[in-house]
């Protein structure tokens, strides 16, 4: 008798222990189904492709990936998210088509996943993804309409997200007893001053392409030394002191660059610093796990990292990929389980080790992550500065961002006068932004 | 009318209405397409009937719009320049090559080389010719001694003068097959009558050859110019329409619009503008060649006359 309550009893806690475990596995009533996700090709999702096995073998649900060029991504999901039924459950976007996608309802609000306790995981700690991301990647409307603030929601995950760094020639530093620039005056006296230390050196690599690498390259330098393209009320305010300094310090950088300088892109900027011809690169952190690699770098061993240096504040950028489920997604919550899982601690780790750009502080501050990639530290560090408001993320953005960098290529070719340049941005963008409706209210 | 004559009356058309459909759909519906979207205020994030109807704005709007004014008087420029200094080389090579060498098949496939090349491919190779530093053109001004390399593509002339070179090392050997095959088939018996009155090589050139060869030089020149208006790929490679707005030609403005500014009522209403511009220009030259082909067949008229 005692044997059969013995086993009965055995019986009863090995149901109620699987019952809860089955209770207690979100994934088990999505197990067998194939998420559809689209990706780009991007050195951080190459790394996430690495660990996606880890989520099929942990969870059961199957993810099929379609990695595109990034622009091919961009022409796809514009179309994708037009129809009445999605292919993608889960899409990668860029920075800018937040502002698109959310405008045109084709986001999925993250409120009522969140608020689900079948698939949010309290042990998720959203508090430790880099606010600065979150800000400008994953949040809108809010403060401006792509910021947060009381009004605002999510709408995506940063992922593979990027922020400014500056890498320096350790060796050249070094050798000539130079120190790390910190704000914007020593940055910009170590820059001209390299070029007569090491001669055919030039002192930073930035871009300075015209459209838009230029404009990128003055917004890198106007958020730190105090500028904006627009004030509260949507005036643009790029010609005022600031906007001005910051033209000025990119003429400066580029003059005292390489050669042909004024033609460099983001490509050709890498480029120079990893051959050899430049001894400072400031730009995307995307760039630092070239460095190391001797197939691509002539410099391997010999770069040291530090934060953007400081000007009037301290204002890194913000930028790269973001993720969220489309509107007309077919398995929302199996998704956004994909989603919550791809940006946990423990994938964050295990993607940044891969070579993939965290999303957390804590990953940054990891000692596994940071025993390969040391340079984490310092980036960790510098994101604690990162602007999402180092430029503005409006539909009508692109033009802005096209006239800044055609004006700004003219500065840096033809010596134009780079207060005329700005004051001609500021009466193009106020009539773009006039047609886009921003003074209705004014 | 009886059943059998009209159906003997409609048949042709019945024939015909296979390709009409055909030519309706594949041509006009994607042309008529792009002009309704003219009218649109048309972002990619919406379906096209989501679209406001703006009528007329995106064309009044171009015709202020300093950028697109500019880009517009680029490749007018860029099209008058690569399509004359095609021509003159492609001409003058053909007229150069127009007799019995040896090896001549050989340096025509050599000549046709480039225009089988993808643009992309061209611009990828001419920028890194053009490279500040490491260019073939620099290093080589370098080793002559001369301090300074020329700034290709960093400086507005020379950036025009980079990607019309690039251009016309593409296409002229378009022009070259199209003139030496014109120029091998031209009637023998006008050249000897002219060889006979005592003419020159120059006079046989001046007043026989071109004027013979003009119809096939007309279309040819029409396919380059409508070709030069287009061109994209190699200039977007190359400069991306720098610096400043140097060498952005229309295509890539309409690229633009399309891709960055996310304004696709503004884009068609660009490539119809385009459209509209290579239309004129194509329906002047016919014209053009309706006169200079009844002129020729004057002229061959009076050799035949000449040679009985």
């Amino acid at each position: 008798m005692l044997n059969t309550i013995k086993k009965v009893g055995a019986g009863v806690t090995a149901l109620t222990l699987s019952t809860t475990l089955a209770l207690a596995n979100p994934y088990e009533e999505y197990a067998g189904e194939t998420l559809v996700v689209n990706f780009p090709a991007h050195p951080h999702f190459d790394a996430v492709m690495k660990v996606l096995p880890e989520f099929t073998k942990e969870t059961g649900i199957r993810v099929e990936v379609d990695q595109l060029q990034y622009l091919k991504m961009r022409e796809k999901q514009t179309l994708e998210l037009t129809k009445n039924k999605g292919d993608y459950d889960l899409i990668a976007y860029v920075v800018f088509s937040k502002a698109d996608y959310v405008y045109a309802d084709q986001l999925e609000n993250l409120a009522k996943y969140f608020m689900n306790p079948k698939l949010a995981d309290p042990g998720y700690d959203a508090g430790d993804l880099i606010d600065g991301y979150v800000g400008n990647i994953g949040v809108a409307g809010g403060t401006k309409g792509y910021l947060p603030g009381p009004t605002g929601s999510l709408f995506g995950i940063p992922f593979g997200s990027e922020t400014s760094i500056l890498g320096y020639r350790q060796d050249i530093f070094d050798k000539h007893g130079l120190e790390v620039p910190t704000n914007y005056e020593e940055l910009l006296d170590v820059a001209c001053k390299i070029p007569e230390l090491e001669p055919g050196m030039g002192g930073l690599a930035s871009r300075a392409a015209s459209g838009h690498h230029a404009s990128h390259a003055f917004l890198l330098h106007l958020a730190p030394l105090g500028g904006r393209i627009f004030d509260d009320n949507w005036n643009p305010i790029v010609n005022n002191e600031a906007g001005v300094k910051a033209a000025e310090a990119l003429k400066t950088i580029v003059d005292c660059g390489v050669e042909g300088a004024e033609t460099f892109g983001f490509a050709e900027a890498g480029a120079s610093f990893l051959q050899g011809n430049s001894a400072m690169f400031l730009d995307s952190t995307v760039f630092a796990g070239q460095v190391n690699n001797p197939s691509k770098s002539k410099v391997v061993g010999k770069v040291a990292w530090a934060p953007h240096p400081v000007g009037t504040r301290a204002g890194s950028q913000t930028g790269g990929f973001g993720i969220g489920i489309p509107g007309n997604a077919q398995n929302k919550d199996a998704a956004f389980l994909l989603m919550q899982w791809l940006t946990s601690k423990n994938a964050d780790k295990m993607i940044a080790i891969a070579g993939g750009n965290p999303s957390r502080f804590s990953t940054h501050a990891d000692p596994e992550v940071l025993a390969v990639h040391p340079h984490l530290k310092v980036f960790g560090e510098a994101l604690k500065n990162a602007d999402p408001d180092w430029r503005p993320i409006i539909p009508v953005w692109g033009k802005i961002n096209a006239d800044i960098g055609t004006s700004l290529s003219k500065v840096l070719t033809e010596d134009a006068d780079i207060q005329e340049a700005l004051d001609g941005v500021a009466a193009r963008a106020r009539d773009i932004m006039e047609g886009a409706g921003y003074y209705t209210w004014n | 009318m009886s059943a059998v004559a009209r159906a003997n009356r409609l048949t042709p058309y019945m024939f015909l209405a296979p390709a009409t459909v055909v030519l309706v759909f594949a041509l006009l519906y994607p042309i008529g397409y792009m002009v309704y979207a003219s009218f649109l205020d048309w972002s990619p994030s919406q379906r096209i009937g989501e679209a406001d109807f703006i009528g007329l704005r995106n064309y009044a709007n171009l015709l202020t719009d300093a950028a697109f004014l500019e880009s517009f008087w680029v490749t007018i420029k860029f099209a008058a320049v690569v399509v004359t200094l095609e021509m003159i080389i492609g001409v003058g090579l053909a007229l150069l090559l127009d007799r019995n060498i040896r090896g001549l098949s050989l340096l025509r496939t050599i000549f046709i080389l480039p225009m089988m090349i993808a643009p992309i491919v061209v611009g990828l190779m001419w920028r890194y010719m053009y490279h500040p530093t490491v260019g073939i053109f620099n290093r080589t001004i370098k080793n002559l001694g001369f301090e300074q390399g020329i700034p290709w593509l960093s400086d507005s002339t020379w950036s025009f003068i980079a990607v019309v070179i690039a251009d016309v090392w593409q296409w002229t050997p378009f022009i070259f097959i199209l003139a030496l095959a014109a120029m091998q088939s031209l009637p023998r018996s006008a050249l000897e009558a002219a060889e006979i009155d005592g003419a020159n090589e120059w006079q046989k050139i001046v007043l026989i050859k071109i004027p013979l060869m003009m119809p096939v030089l007309i279309v040819t020149l029409l396919l380059r110019l409508i070709d030069a208006f287009k061109v994209l790929e190699v200039i977007m490679v190359l400069t991306n329409g720098g610096p400043g707005l140097s060498t952005e030609i229309v295509a890539l403005r309409i690229f633009r619009t399309a891709q960055e500014f996310q304004e696709l009522g503004e884009a068609a209403a660009m490539s119809n503008l385009l459209l509209i511009m290579l239309m004129a220009l194509t329906i002047g030259m016919f014209m053009y060649t309706k006169i200079q082909e009844a002129r020729t067949a004057r002229m061959l008229k009076a050799a035949q006359a000449e040679d009985e």
